[in-house]
């Protein structure tokens, strides 16, 4: 009786054995959802309080600009990349000096980089978001001085107004140029804190002198929370074309 | 090996006095059996549709017509699972706002089965990730990721397995290398594993131990990188690994009109798919399984 069992046990066993779910054909197909989807209401009225809320805190008003400020380029300036380039090296050179005792000795970004501009009225949280859409954070680059005039001949080649700090006075003439910083003449021989993104110091925008620098830090600080933060402390938000590039 | 599962199984069966309830499958004999998997990557808290002057993606996306037609495909065939490959946070104010709360509250009405862990879920920190945890109703599988020295110790298992119409299906997550790519201090002390070694170990286990019949791995790796070919990827994942049939990716924002046809160590073919980024597209695949008693495992017919 025993042994039968044991027998019949054996056979379902190997008759289980033999009904393996085996994968005998694959199809796939990606599918692009687009608006001829109807949105889920269900969905749709869970995201609306969300929403609401979000466009509330967007639409908090942070500083006042007087006047609008644009990429229109102007010596090799505009307003806005002036106003970028100026709030990240003040907000950024706070901590760069608590952390390393040293100080960013100016800022350089890239023209591309200002995403929107800023409209004359209230400056508000999406003005910031709108201008700085990116996670990008800032970094401190110290470069050479070979590194410095590879930067000047980039500046120079690209033609465009690429944002630099005030602490720049670059003046271009036909075939060279002269450099002052925090106004000092330019010294081949020392190395120079340049504030930047790291999304730039990376290679981005073929900035390829940001790459491999003598040290890099790293202060933590996102280049979009540098605005708001900026914007934030500030009443009225001020950029004019000045001296730091002439022509 | 066909020994070994014999052994096991009698092993098993001989503790239930019930034989005949095991006997009930072999009545119905001949049936097929279609597993769906569905599937989105770096979703990047795109909540809302882009707009209509947008100049890449106009129009497209949008979670409320996400859950549409996976709502759809799920009544066309109730053995869905639904999965997401990382990289849920961060790419609108919405995950500035909330950190991430929308996204997995939604996630969770979708009924999104298993998602793994992308670098820029780490952007509120490992903290910021695990706050948001009761807002997911779904798990977190990540094998190549050491948690033990964090928050989320125990939260995040290497892998999981669903059974869906008496198909086993094992799914396990690979996450890409965090140093360098995220801040020491936002991912803390999560430990980076290899994941060619992790795989062979998982895949192993989900093969023979828990007898899986279908086994994914949902990949933040990246599906694979010209300029540096020897990096791990997911292409490369393939190659070096085995009895994995479908690797999900995510991370490179790869837009594959299809899945990518692999071999793998075994000469066996395998998918690779990967489905873009921002919920602009979602992926569907579909296993067929026979159950016919009188057929040895041979070829898969594989249609993309």
């Amino acid at each position: 009786m025993k042994f039968i069992n044991l027998i019949c046990l054996f056979l379902l066993l190997t008759a289980c054995k033999k009904t393996e779910n085996n994968l005998t054909k694959i199809t796939a197909k990606n599918i692009a959802i687009d608006s001829t989807i109807a949105s889920s209401a269900k969905i749709d009225s869970i995201i609306a309080p969300y929403s609401r809320k979000m466009i509330g805190e967007m639409e908090k008003v942070l500083s006042y600009a007087p006047y609008n400020f644009t990429k229109k380029s102007e010596n090799r300036q505009s307003n806005l990349g002036n106003l970028m380039a100026d709030m990240c090296y003040e907000m950024a050179n706070a901590i760069f000096k608590d952390k390393t005792g040293s100080e960013i000795d100016f800022s350089m970004f890239n023209n591309g980089g200002l995403r929107a501009i800023i409209s004359k009225g209230n400056v508000t949280q999406e003005d910031a978001f709108n201008l700085m859409p990116f996670e990008n954070e800032l970094v401190v680059v110290q470069l050479s001085g070979a590194k410095i005039e590879e930067l000047v001949t980039y500046f120079i080649d690209s033609k465009s107004a690429h944002p630099l700090s005030k602490e720049v006075a670059l003046h271009i003439k036909k075939d060279a140029y002269s450099l002052q910083i925090k106004g000092q003449n330019f010294d081949k021989n020392k190395t120079y804190n340049v504030l930047t993104s790291d999304y730039l110091q990376g290679g981005g925008d073929r900035m390829n002198f940001f790459k491999n620098p003598i040290q890099l830090t790293k202060i933590d600080y996102k280049v979009r929370d540098a605005i708001i933060h900026y914007f934030q402390q500030t009443d009225t938000i001020k950029a004019t074309i000045d001296n730091r590039v002439t022509l | 090996m066909k020994r070994r599962n014999f052994i096991k199984q009698l092993g098993g069966a001989a503790a239930l006095s019930m034989v005949d309830s095991l006997a009930i499958p072999l009545i119905s004999g001949n049936t097929q059996r279609q597993i769906t998997i569905l599937h989105t990557n770096d979703t990047h808290s795109h909540i809302e549709p882009f707009d209509a002057d947008h100049s890449r993606n106009p129009n497209r996306g949008g979670v409320a017509r996400r859950a549409t037609i996976i709502e759809k495909i799920r009544q066309e065939n109730k053995n869905t699972l639904l999965l997401d490959a990382g990289d849920i946070f961060q790419g609108t104010p919405y995950f500035n706002y909330f950190g991430g709360e929308l996204e997995f509250k939604l996630m969770s009405m979708l009924k999104y089965d298993v998602a793994t862990i992308g670098n820029h879920d780490f952007d509120n920190s490992i903290e910021g990730l695990y706050k948001q945890l009761p807002n997911a109703k779904f798990d977190f599988v990540s094998a190549n990721y050491d948690f033990k020295n964090t928050v989320l110790d125990t939260h995040v298992k290497p892998y999981k397995v669903i059974v869906k119409d008496d198909i086993k299906i094992g799914i396990f997550g690979l996450g890409i290398e965090l140093e360098g790519l995220v801040g020491k201090k936002m991912y803390k002390e999560t430990g980076y594993l290899d994941p060619i070694e992790i795989t062979q170990d998982i895949t192993k286990r989900l093969k023979n131990e828990e007898n899986c019949d279908l086994i994914i791995c949902l990949s933040h790796l990246g599906y694979y990188y010209k300029n540096n070919p020897t990096k791990i990827s997911d292409l490369n994942l393939a190659k070096a690994t085995k009895d994995i049939d479908l690797i999900i990716g995510g991370h490179t924002h790869t837009f594959l009109p299809k899945p990518t046809i692999v071999k793998n160590l075994d000469d066996k073919n395998i998918l690779v798919n990967q489905v873009g980024a921002y919920g602009i597209n979602l992926g569907r695949i579909d296993f067929y399984f026979d159950e016919n008693k009188n057929k040895s495992a041979n070829g898969t017919t594989i249609l993309v």
